[in-house]
């Protein structure tokens, strides 16, 4: 047991390591960041949810920082489309700091916390579930793909247009800085990287080549998490350096491993099984919403 | 065993004047606390707050009650609203004053001992030290927010009543021994507030306060706790930049060493 001097609560050393470091290797072995995996786990464990959020986003900059060490050996980064991706990032972490501290004093939070979850593990194990059903399927059908890319976006028809030579693109300076404001935001109110929204925006919106994306991805996360951890310890002093330490060990340990592993696996049914989990986690916030509260009184405001 | 015994030492040797006085009454009850600093280190779990005394009542006579307060806070309560199906927080009503950490002790039930006039002069139970600040929407009771507090505290375990003796089952309460010695228990949970406490102790008698007796009560961080703490509230940019360092060399490290194996 380890006395969290933020949290201000004791936890178990232990079971704080095994639970991030299966989530770092859940993470791994599926290829997500983990953090919408890893700030709802924390919360069940009993960890208040402006710290669970605030925290999390600490051991995403290290797991993103620890991908692009080996990403960019590969000069797999367009650092121009990840410079822009990152001033969106910025301002929308910004606000999303901005948010998050109001609700915190209204007493908002953790509704608005609940309904961003709800929304987003439906929505990513939707995708999961119905995706690794589609590999599964296309074996016997020699591959057909549920997503055709499209030759050209609203990103080749806006203004602004400029050229990408790493990626080989000219396209409007618009849909980078708008995708990057997203997921700052999201990484500031929910604790996530928002790679899983990232990543098949930046395919299938921007048209992106595959090689460049991930690279490209990480380097925005780590920009946009780094300055989310720095945001919320000064704007709402939730940032928890305890538990992030364990978090961090716990979870790129647990990611390297389970990178390991999933190189050596086939891994739709795996998916597929993380699909249905983060489908019944959403239940679960669903349920908190929506089921009339047995103590209809709360404290909340000022608490924290 | 040693603390008990300074603290009986203490209680003979020097029956210490009080801080605060409950307006009319002489504060000369002799008490003491055995854990005057309570300290706050990585393995902090909780812990409990000992109250010794004396009634110094020849024959015994008279009840005794003793109250660990915390510091007062400004609470918000809010109240469950359901909005297009969606069970938000809604209805907030502002406690200007309210404890943030309320133990009450007594030899036998409050009710029996002090009257209702008494226990809310004296504030023997946390809804009387529970200031509404704010109106009270409509359709609102503010009885039902007031009793709302101290329901949820009391769940939390910040709110704690005890008649009678500890028990070997539950470590907690008042324990008469002979000579008009008293000892009080109090569990003082992981999630009570950190703050500067207070041990009230008073002696009923006919229904009547004839002595009380204030001990304060610290309750500090200390170490690593202490430094992680004050650099999160004081310097919160650099705690922020801290923690952005450590992600990055633990980052780092692990791919370095991956990178090897």
């Amino acid at each position: 047991m380890i006395y969290l001097p933020i949290a201000e609560m004791p936890v178990n050393v232990l079971l704080v390591l095994l639970v991030s470091g299966s989530v770092g290797f859940v993470s791994g072995l599926v290829g997500v960041g983990g953090g919408f995996i890893m700030t709802p786990t924390l919360m069940f464990l009993g960890v208040p949810a402006p710290v669970a959020v605030a925290t999390g986003a600490s051991q995403i900059a290290a797991t993103s920082f620890s991908g692009i060490m080996t990403q960019t050996r590969r000069k797999s980064v367009d650092w121009r489309m990840g410079m822009l991706l990152s001033v969106g990032g910025i301002v929308g972490s910004a606000s999303g700091v901005w948010l998050f501290e109001r609700l915190l004093r209204l007493g908002q939070l953790d509704l608005l916390i609940s309904l961003l979850y709800l929304f987003l593990l439906a929505g990513v194990g939707w995708l999961m579930l119905a995706e690794s059903y589609a590999v599964m399927r296309g074996r016997t059908h020699r591959g057909v793909s549920i997503l055709r890319r499209p030759a050209r976006t609203i990103a080749h028809t806006l203004p602004f247009r400029i050229p990408f030579p790493r990626s080989g693109l000219y396209i409007s300076v618009i849909p980078p800085l708008v995708l990057g404001y997203l997921i700052g935001a999201l990484a500031a109110m929910m604790g996530v990287g928002g790679g899983f929204i990232l990543i098949p925006a930046m395919i299938y919106l921007l048209r992106m080549p595959t090689n460049v994306v991930v690279g490209t991805s990480l380097f925005q996360v780590l920009i946009v998490t780094s300055l989310v951890v720095i945001l919320q310890s000064t704007a709402t002093q939730t940032v928890d350096l305890v538990l992030a330490a364990m978090l961090m060990l716990g979870g790129v340990v647990g990611a390297q491993l389970g990178a390991r592993t999933g190189a050596r696996l086939k891994n739709e049914h795996i998916r597929a099984l993380l699909g249905l989990i983060l489908l019944v986690a959403s239940v679960k916030f669903l349920l908190d919403v929506v089921v009339p509260p047995e103590e209809p009184y709360v404290l909340g405001g000022g608490l924290w | 065993m040693k603390r008990v015994l300074a603290a009986l030492a203490f209680l003979v040797l020097a029956a210490p004047a009080s801080a605060q006085n409950p307006g009319d009454v002489a504060s000369d009850l002799p008490a003491a606390v055995a854990e005057e600093q309570i300290t706050v280190s990585s393995d902090y779990r909780g812990s409990y707050i000992t109250v010794f005394g004396v009634n110094p009542d020849r024959r015994g006579r008279g009840d005794i009650v003793v109250v660990v307060r915390g510091p007062n806070e400004s609470t918000v309560v809010m109240r469950k609203r359901s909005v297009y199906g969606i069970w938000i927080n809604g209805d907030p009503v502002r406690f200007a004053e309210a404890p943030s950490f309320f133990a009450v002790l007594s030899n036998r039930p409050l009710r029996q001992i002090a009257s209702p006039e008494s226990i809310w002069r004296y504030q023997l139970d946390p809804a009387a030290s529970a200031q509404l600040a704010s109106a009270v929407p409509e359709g609102g009771d503010p009885s039902a927010y007031r009793r709302a507090l101290v329901r949820l505290r009391f769940e939390q375990g910040l709110y704690q009543y005890y008649t009678g003796a500890s028990t070997p089952e539950r470590r907690g309460g008042l324990t008469m021994y002979q000579g008009g010695l008293f000892r009080a228990v109090v569990r003082l949970p992981a999630n009570a507030p950190i703050a500067q406490y207070h041990a009230d102790t008073y002696l009923f008698r006919d229904g009547r306060l004839i002595s009380s007796q204030r001990i304060p009560v610290t309750i500090s961080r200390v170490g690593i706790e202490r430094r992680i703490h004050d650099l999160a509230t004081t310097q919160s940019f650099l705690y922020g930049v801290v923690t952005v360092l450590l992600a990055l060399l633990s980052g780092w490290l692990s791919a370095l060493l991956f990178r090897r194996s």
